[in-house]
């Protein structure tokens, strides 16, 4: 009885000091990781050994020592200076990233106003306006972005008139002309004391932040509300005015005239930008109306009758209690939809506008090989702007959780 | 005394604010000042808009041609539909051999039939047939089009797709007439339903074998022609490239997400590289990279055609944004119910495959169809890289001599197209949506 009782016992504890080798969950875990560790790094080997070979076989060199090499081509729309027969693929590289940078930098800012514009009319309490909205939402979402960009290139922005019967945007002054080889407007030439003008708005605007901080402080203490906005405003706009002309307006402008068959002076943007920059911008505020959209309904229905409850005007509602509420829900989808722009951006390739994969991916590619070189420094690039822009969103989200609660 | 009212007072009609158009109008339309002028003016537009479009799309339009030269003859300012008309067949089907068109037809509508059962309400074992589309459907598809040659494996795969495709259609009308599914019908029609389990699927499987060996020999009859993938064009490429697209971005996307949640650091860290990696980098970045390194990768004497290289780029892209879909929707469900199938004894694959997975995939459901819409819009970028798809041959339209410079017309045809697709997919999803929840929204 006592020897089965023991025998028992001992066999109620043994599986606890037993170690199954096969069973337990720490070893299964580093086997697995090994194996995935082990085919992934045979793949990847694989890969290189085969590529090497291949790149040996067909006599290609490989390294970042094409960057330095002569380009030999120009390109039709560059921010820096390059001169063909000069610049390098390093150079070009330059250019493409530039060139991405700008358009997106504009498609952004141009997306953003109007997706606020739809989303917010999207909500108009005018039964017709919100469903225009909502027809401008559903169209420009549900086709591809591809088709509207050569849409607009080829079917707006190459048949516009030509360069003697250019539209006048400017009203009859001249200054501002759209026609087939893009659109033409006056550049603005800095004068010797415009620094002055700078330095006086750079004050104006310190001065306003002070100003504003005090009134906040005030109306923390006493209750008293001043006015800040328009006295803001007046100080903004009147102090580097008076400035301004006090120096005696040290600004010109560089207007564009026609010479010959083209135009002199001023600045340019060609049509590819222009259809780009117009796809973009209303592709993406079309998705963007949906986010701005979504983000004020989710703000409840009570919190506006409460605000109105204690008193507040329609237009501090909005400001102090909508918005601010509104606004956690619609900034991260905001962001990741500018990335979408930069990325976006990259379908300039099919209209011909040099963005970074047209000049540097294709034609670079093209002419020099180093496919892998290429390929990998373009993706590199478009990785460091969503890695930056991502972390961005992260500081954001960190601050509004730390106000939440 | 006590004054007790002892009728019902009759409801007030409801106000005309309320009832009539009028009402409605004045509440919606002209409330105050301010929306009545933003209404007269919207008015105004819209009139604008429509009225151009009317005139330049359809009342001055040219519908019959033979080339743009005619066009511009009947009407100047007229939309020349004549040529998107004349090249229909191009901007569907490609250069596919126009003799052959019935194939890609029969394929089309082989894949409806197949698919019909998912809506039909009696139908039983839907999973089944779901699973059955993915993997053996593309089998016969793609042997209708691409054709030539069939291999053992080929020979085997049709069959069984051919198989599958009778029993499923014979189990739905069979579901649909009686509610029941197409095993327990053989079984009553051959009386055997009081035969023990064990031999009722003995007799189920030596029926299963004998259509499969007599479908098997059928097929080795027939032969269809090859027809080179440099002939495949048009939606008809857009639709095969983005179809195998979504049907392994699902399980790709779901071994991801898993990776990217699992607790093993090494699988988790390479799972989140994989996927941050092609979610930052633009679609058409992928596809120039699968053109040009792709060669680079293969061991000499293997080509990848051009097609393969774009479909593996296509599929590697969106099984990325598909596991974060997927993660979304994990992140959805509450880790009690983990928790809940450990306790049952279940290990990591039960508990994600009996338990996770079939509330996350609901829940998910209008995401993927979100991202199908993204993906069937996406695939107009393989265009840039030279496959003649719905938009290499639209824009092919304005290179062809007789529509030289024709753009905007082949254009918006296609963005018609689209739009019409995506727009009721994208409704299709948000009716999902509603059916689907299960919770306590109002």
């Amino acid at each position: 009885m006592a020897v089965s009782e023991s025998h028992k016992q001992s066999e109620h504890i043994k599986p606890k000091e037993q170690f199954d080798f096969f069973n337990d969950e720490r070893v299964r875990s580093v086997f697995y990781q090994l194996l995935t560790a082990a085919v992934v790094g045979w793949i990847g080997w694989y890969l290189f050994t085969t590529t090497a070979n291949n790149l040996q076989v067909r006599g290609m060199d490989s390294g970042f020592g094409f960057l330095g090499v002569e380009a030999g081509f120009d390109t039709d729309f560059k921010l820096m200076a390059y001169e063909v027969g000069v610049g390098t693929y390093g150079d070009i590289f330059l250019i493409g990233i530039l060139n991405t940078l700008y358009i997106s930098f504009l498609a952004i800012i141009a997306s953003t106003l109007l997706g606020f514009t739809i989303g917010v009319l999207r909500l108009s309490h005018n039964w017709l306006v919100s469903r225009v909205a909502l027809a401008y939402v559903e169209i420009f979402r549900n086709t591809p972005l591809l088709i509207q960009i050569i849409f607009w290139y080829t079917g707006i922005f190459s048949l516009l008139p030509k360069i003697k019967n250019s539209f006048d945007l400017s009203g009859g002054a001249e200054v501002v002309l759209l026609n087939n080889r893009g659109l033409y407007m006056p550049w603005p030439v800095p004068g010797d004391l415009l620094w002055m003008t700078g330095l006086a708005l750079i004050i104006a605007i310190i001065v306003v932040i002070v100003f504003r901080r005090w009134a906040h402080k005030r109306q923390d203490t006493t209750g008293r509300i001043i006015p800040t906005l328009l006295p803001s405003v007046a100080l903004i706009v009147l102090l580097p005015g008076i400035v301004y002309l006090m120096t005696g307006s040290p600004l010109g402008w560089d207007i564009p005239k026609i010479e010959g068959f083209n135009f002199v002076g001023g600045s340019s943007l060609p049509p590819a930008f222009l259809a780009l920059f117009v796809a973009l911008t209303i592709y993406h505020a079309a998705h963007l109306a949906e986010s701005v959209r979504a983000g004020i309904l989710s703000v409840s229905a009570g919190q506006h009758d409460a605000a109105m409850a204690i008193g507040l005007r329609q237009n501090r509602v909005l400001s102090l209690v909508i918005i601010p509420q509104a606004m956690p829900a619609i900034v991260p989808p905001m962001i990741s939809l500018w990335m979408n722009v930069v990325k976006n951006s990259s379908l300039a390739i099919a209209i011909g506008y040099p963005d970074l994969v047209a000049v540097f991916m294709q034609t670079s590619l093209n002419q020099a090989g180093h496919a892998i070189e290429i390929v990998g420094m373009t993706m590199a690039f478009y990785m460091f702007v969503s890695l930056t822009i991502s972390g961005l969103l992260n500081i954001y989200n960190k601050r509004v959780q730390l106000v939440e609660r | 005394m006590a004054i007790v009212k002892t009728e019902k007072t009759p409801a007030r009609e409801a106000p005309l604010s309320e009832t009539t158009i009028i009402g409605w109008m004045s509440k919606n339309l002209f409330g105050s000042v301010f929306n009545s002028i933003l209404t007269v003016v919207t008015l105004y537009i819209i009139y604008l808009t429509v009225r151009d479009v009317w005139v330049w799309g359809v009342a001055d339009a040219v519908w019959v041609a033979d080339n743009r030269r005619e066009c511009f003859k009947i009407s100047i300012d007229g939309a020349c539909w004549a040529g998107v008309i004349t090249w229909m067949d191009n901007i569907f089907y490609g250069r596919y051999p126009r003799e052959e068109l019935w194939r890609i037809n029969l394929g089309a509508i082989l894949l409806f039939v197949w698919m019909v059962p998912l809506w039909l309400p009696r139908v039983k074992a839907k999973v089944l047939i779901g699973v059955t589309t993915v993997f053996l459907y593309p089998f016969l598809a793609g042997y209708l089009f691409a054709g030539g040659d069939k291999g053992i494996f080929m020979q085997v795969m049709i069959s069984a797709a051919i198989v599958c495709l009778i029993g499923n259609t014979l189990h739905s009308i069979i579901g649909v007439l009686t509610g029941s599914s197409l095993p327990e019908f053989l079984i009553r029609l051959l009386g055997r339903q009081d035969a023990p389990e064990k031999s009722q699927h003995k007799i189920l499987f030596g029926i299963l074998a004998v259509s499969l060996v007599v479908v098997y020999l059928w097929q080795m009859g027939w032969h269809a022609e090859g027809v080179s993938w440099t002939k495949w064009g048009g939606l008809f490429l857009t639709l095969v490239i983005s179809g195998i697209g979504i049907a392994s971005a699902l399980p790709g996307g779901i071994i991801l997400a898993l990776g990217r949640r699992s607790r093993l650091p090494v699988i988790r860290v390479l799972s989140t590289a994989f996927i941050e990696l092609f979610r930052s980098v633009p679609l058409i970045t992928v596809l120039f990279m699968a053109t040009t390194m792709f060669p680079l990768f293969m061991p000499e004497g293997v080509v990848l055609n051009k097609l393969v290289q774009v479909i593996i780029a296509v599929c590697l892209f969106n099984a990325c944004y598909m596991a974060e879909t997927v993660r979304a929707g994990l992140q959805a469900i509450p880790k009690g119910q983990a928790e809940g199938a450990h306790t049952i004894g279940l290990g990591y694959w039960g508990t994600m495959g009996l338990i996770i997975m079939p509330q996350a995939l609901k829940h998910m459901i209008p995401n993927i169809v979100g991202s199908f819409i993204g993906l069937l819009k996406d695939t107009t970028l393989v265009s840039i890289i030279g496959l003649f798809d719905i938009l290499g041959m639209l824009r092919s339209i304005s290179r062809d001599t007789p529509w030289l410079g024709l753009h905007k017309e082949p254009l918006i045809f296609g963005a018609i197209l689209f739009f019409l697709i995506c727009f009721a997919m994208s409704k299709y999803s948000r009716h999902l949506e509603v059916k689907l929840s299960t919770g306590h929204k109002k």
